[in-house]
């Protein structure tokens, strides 16, 4: 590896992340092996939270500032992807009223995704320019106003995006290799960011601004690329979904996903990338488990009482008891390769 | 003319309404830092108890509203206690989703314990009449709501200039540490700070019941975002700037509703928020601000 | 009166200061002296409670390690702090009514109030006006009335002349004296050796976090032989 240009902290982050996509690989074979069809879904919606987690912690967890906007930027890609790769006859029946000849033309499921990036960071850069000049509190309340502005124009533009209703006749272009294949790419690339020069600026600004600012960090500069980086990832994210589900609405793309992604980083402890899969892979199957507990099921001969309410119940519990007992996460500040090395 | 009249008076409770919370909002924020999401499930709170006071005690109206902001004070007492009270001193993102967390418990609690769809709560409606003042027309529900918002709101600043609890709110907005220092309990100002909070909550609650005549668990959300976003257009944290974002949203609305083609109502919301945007971008920290930095309390 | 032992005070992981003990008695005037980063102001956090420490802390023979703050003020233990921290977004009457905010004699409270602008007429003048409008050294007598108005046992002061004018740190000073008079117990912290050995009964001097000089004020004389110890230059 010494002929790589890359310096320890770097060949070490592609070593964590080897371990990490070793890991995801290992999820998909036993899947592949055990796992039942209907897993298949559950499965890449994990993979979808993945995605956008790995995505947050590029901007919150390398400068330590909150967002929340994140579900907006997965859901206008989404759209975007959807609306541009849903076949012209399909539109007629399922955006008839659409505006700008909206429904009157359809692209290949490469440009539509291309499109949705291109379209997502370009809206990332101008909420980036604007943002990266902010205090960290201000960041985190102005996200909740652009997740609010987005959402409600989702909502209240019926007839580009269906509101509450789905938009759907979106043909399945993704299936669980495509996704998996993504979530490694973007594993990679997360730490990758975190270990490059950009990364460590951005962290350093996060321990001290100041001190930062006066070792000549250009903190608006790295603050921007983050947040841009960032937004492709949730951008990947909501394209993912959309070339996967069939149909999509906007509901998703709002608070409660919002805070269980965010939940799912800062249990895992935003300041690592391992940290960020390890909350995402805890906090999913936790809930999987309570949901299939949520319908009645039959165990051992009982059957158990159907409980609307119960999932939801829980993720509120997990996410107050996160924050109260383990604001700093199950990781901290490390990656996985830490353990290997101490174990040595 | 009489159409001006009505339509402004109709800015006026829209706005009264998101002043009522935007300033149960600020003033938790200005004194310990949180934004607290779980504001909207105080009010749901109130509903419900509503529903039960009045299939268990009484369907006077009067008996009621005293029961449902008690209701909401006690709520808004109540979680300081139980939720933020570890939280307190942590940063904005970890009060935020403490809050949040509090919020999901809360309204899947009442879909456990009530039911996904609206229960009926009709005592309240009587207030929402058409009265007639002279050749205008209006809804006696907007005025009541206009005037109980700004009799709130001056009672409030009575209370904050001329009480020592409410000037060591204040102070507390400032520099939370000096009025310890000054022998000022940490928990009676926070707990005075809920209170009021809950006590805003209650009032709008009720003016909530009046219009909807039920109550569901998801009740409390929306009203509460728009609040948030009344608070930050007129500065996060502080009071008038609530006040202010509030009925600027209010105004906004009504104005826009008019302004569009009735074929576009619809867009209002977008177009008001996007306008919100434009005063972000122009002001990022909002119209009315506070001079210093926001950040860390306690 | 105050019984400081073994203080050590932490701000995070650092430790500022490294176990002094200190005592002031009934009536006292006490300084603690020592060059810029020494731990004065964190000596004083901890006698508050606004910083971590270990060590004991008795005021009157009762351990206040455990209390909080605000309980801190309550058994009468006052802070006229680094840097005023005045509450300029309230007038300067409310400032003042603050400081006696946990007193139930109101009325004795208005008419000490009324005291104090007597006392420093500017004040009076301006006791509708916000108190962020004031002068630094107006600031600072403010800052000392507000201590005052809650009764305290003890007054802790951290360097009440710091940035102000020679006649209005001689003022301070004056006004130091004054309240000692009165059999007020203080606990002074200073840049200004000598005049703050003038005022004072015994002299603590504090370097890097450990006590490296006591006595009587009189054993100091002027203050001159401390530029050295006082400056942090080692000899
Ligand atoms: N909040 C803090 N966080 C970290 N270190 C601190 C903090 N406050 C003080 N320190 C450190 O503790 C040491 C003592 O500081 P302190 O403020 O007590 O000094 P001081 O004697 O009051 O100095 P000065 O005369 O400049 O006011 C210094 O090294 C300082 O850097
Ligand atoms: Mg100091």
């Amino acid at each position: 590896m010494r002929f790589l240009p890359l310096n320890s902290a770097q060949r070490q982050g592609l070593l964590g992340s080897a371990m990490l996509s070793l890991l995801i690989l290992a999820i998909v074979g036993a899947y592949y092996l055990w796992g039942e069809s209907y897993q298949a879904r559950m499965l890449y919606a994990v993979f979808v939270n993945l995605l956008v987690v790995v995505g947050l912690q590029v901007f919150t967890g390398n400068a330590n500032i909150t967002s929340f906007s994140h579900a907006a930027f997965m859901g206008i890609a989404a759209y975007v992807a959807a609306i541009c790769v849903t076949p012209i006859a399909m539109k007629a029946i399922s955006l008839p009223d659409a505006p700008w000849g909206l429904n009157a033309f359809e692209l290949s499921a490469l440009s539509a995704a291309l499109l949705a990036l291109l379209i997502t960071g370009l809206l990332g850069l101008a909420t980036g320019l604007f943002m990266a000049r902010l205090t960290g509190v201000g960041v985190t309340i102005v996200s909740i106003a652009i997740l609010v502005i987005v959402h409600s124009i989702f909502l209240y533009r019926t007839d580009i995006f269906k509101g509450n209703q789905a938009l759907f006749g979106i043909p399945k272009i993704f299936d669980l290799p495509q996704i998996t294949a993504l979530v490694i790419v973007a594993i990679f690339i997360a730490r990758a960011f975190r270990e490059s020069a950009v990364g460590l600026k951005l962290r350093a600004s996060a321990d001290d601004e100041v001190g930062a600012r006066a070792m000549g960090v250009d903190v608006f500069k790295v603050r921007l690329i983050a947040w841009v980086v960032g937004t492709l990832f949730f951008a990947t994210a909501g394209i993912a979904y959309a070339f996967y589900l069939g149909t999509i609405s906007a509901r998703p793309f709002y608070f409660n996903f919002v805070f269980l992604t965010v939940s799912m980083l800062i249990l895992g402890g935003l300041r690592s990338v391992t940290g960020a899969v390890f909350g995402t892979l805890m906090i999913s199957m936790g809930l999987e488990l309570v949901r299939w507990l949520e319908t009645g099921p039959v165990i051992s001969g009982i059957k158990f009482p159907e409980v609307l309410g119960l999932s939801g119940l829980l993720l509120g519990v997990v996410i107050v008891a996160v924050m109260a007992f383990l604001p700093r996460g199950i990781m901290g500040n490390r990656e996985i390769e830490d353990f290997v090395k101490r174990k040595r | 003319m009489d159409y001006f009249i009505q339509q402004s008076l109709n800015a006026l409770s829209f706005g009264a309404e998101y002043a009522l919370i935007a300033l149960g909002l600020a003033i938790v924020f200005s004194i310990m830092g949180l934004v607290n999401f779980a504001h909207g499930e105080v009010i749901a709170f109130g509903g419900y108890s509503m529903v039960i006071m009045g299939t268990l005690l009484t369907n006077n109206p009067f008996v009621l509203m005293v029961g449902v902001v008690a209701a909401c004070v006690f709520a808004s007492v109540a979680l300081e206690r139980v939720a933020f009270r570890t939280v307190r001193g942590a940063d904005l993102t970890t009060g935020l989703l403490t809050a949040f967390g509090v919020s999901i418990i809360l309204q899947n609690l009442f879909l456990l314990f009530g039911s996904p769809r609206p229960i009926a709560a009709t005592q309240f409606i009587f207030l929402d009449r058409t009265i007639a003042i002279g050749s205008i027309r209006v809804s006696s529900l907007q005025i009541y709501e206009t005037v109980t918002t700004l009799l709130a709101i001056l009672a409030l600043m009575f209370f904050l200039r001329r009480t020592t609890l409410g000037m060591a709110m204040r102070a507390a907005a400032l520099d939370f540490e000096m009025v310890r220092l000054c022998g000022v309990r940490a928990n009676r100002v926070i707990a005075g700070a809920f209170a009021i909070s809950g006590l805003l909550a209650g009032l709008a609650c009720i003016f909530i019941m009046a219009r909807r005549g039920s109550v569901q668990p998801h009740m409390g959300f929306d009203p509460v975002l728009v609040a948030f976003v009344a608070c930050v257009i007129g500065g996060f944290g502080s009071l008038p700037g609530a006040v202010l974002g509030g009925f600027l949203l209010g105004i906004t609305e009504v104005a826009v509703l008019i302004l569009l083609p009735q074929s576009a109502g619809g867009l209002a919301h977008a177009v008001v928020f996007a306008l919100v945007a434009l005063v972000l971008i122009w002001r990022p920290d909002g119209i009315l601000s506070p001079a210093r930095e926001k950040g860390d309390k306690i | 009166m105050l019984e400081i032992s073994q203080l050590k005070v932490f701000h995070g992981v650092i430790e500022a200061v490294h176990g002094i003990d200190v005592s002031v008695s009934e009536g006292q005037c006490v300084s603690l002296l020592g060059p810029n980063g020494a731990g004065k102001t964190s000596t004083l956090s901890a006698i508050t409670g606004t910083a971590k420490s270990t060590g004991s802390i008795r005021l009157l023979g009762e351990d206040m390690t455990r209390l909080s703050i605000e309980e801190r003020c309550r058994k009468g233990i006052a802070i006229s702090p680094e840097g005023r921290r005045i509450f300029s977004n309230l007038t300067v009457r409310d400032n003042m009514l603050m400081g006696g905010a946990m007193r139930r004699d109101r009325a004795a409270l208005l008419s000490e109030i009324g005291e104090w602008f007597e006392r420093f007429p500017i004040l009076g003048e301006r006791a509708g006006q916000m108190a962020g409008t004031l002068s630094g050294g107006e600031q600072q007598m403010l800052a000392i009335a507000r201590a005052l108005l809650s009764r305290p046992r003890i007054l802790l002061l951290d360097e009440p002349s710091l940035g102000l004018a020679p006649q209005i740190v001689a003022k301070i000073f004056e006004i130091i004296r004054e309240l000692k008079s009165r059999g007020i117990t203080i606990l002074l912290v200073e840049q200004n050796a000598a005049a703050a050995i003038g005022v004072s009964d015994k002299v603590y001097i504090l370097n890097n976090g450990r006590i490296s000089r006591q006595g009587a004020a009189a054993e100091f004389g002027d203050g001159s032989d401390l530029m050295d110890e006082l400056t942090g230059v080692h000899s």
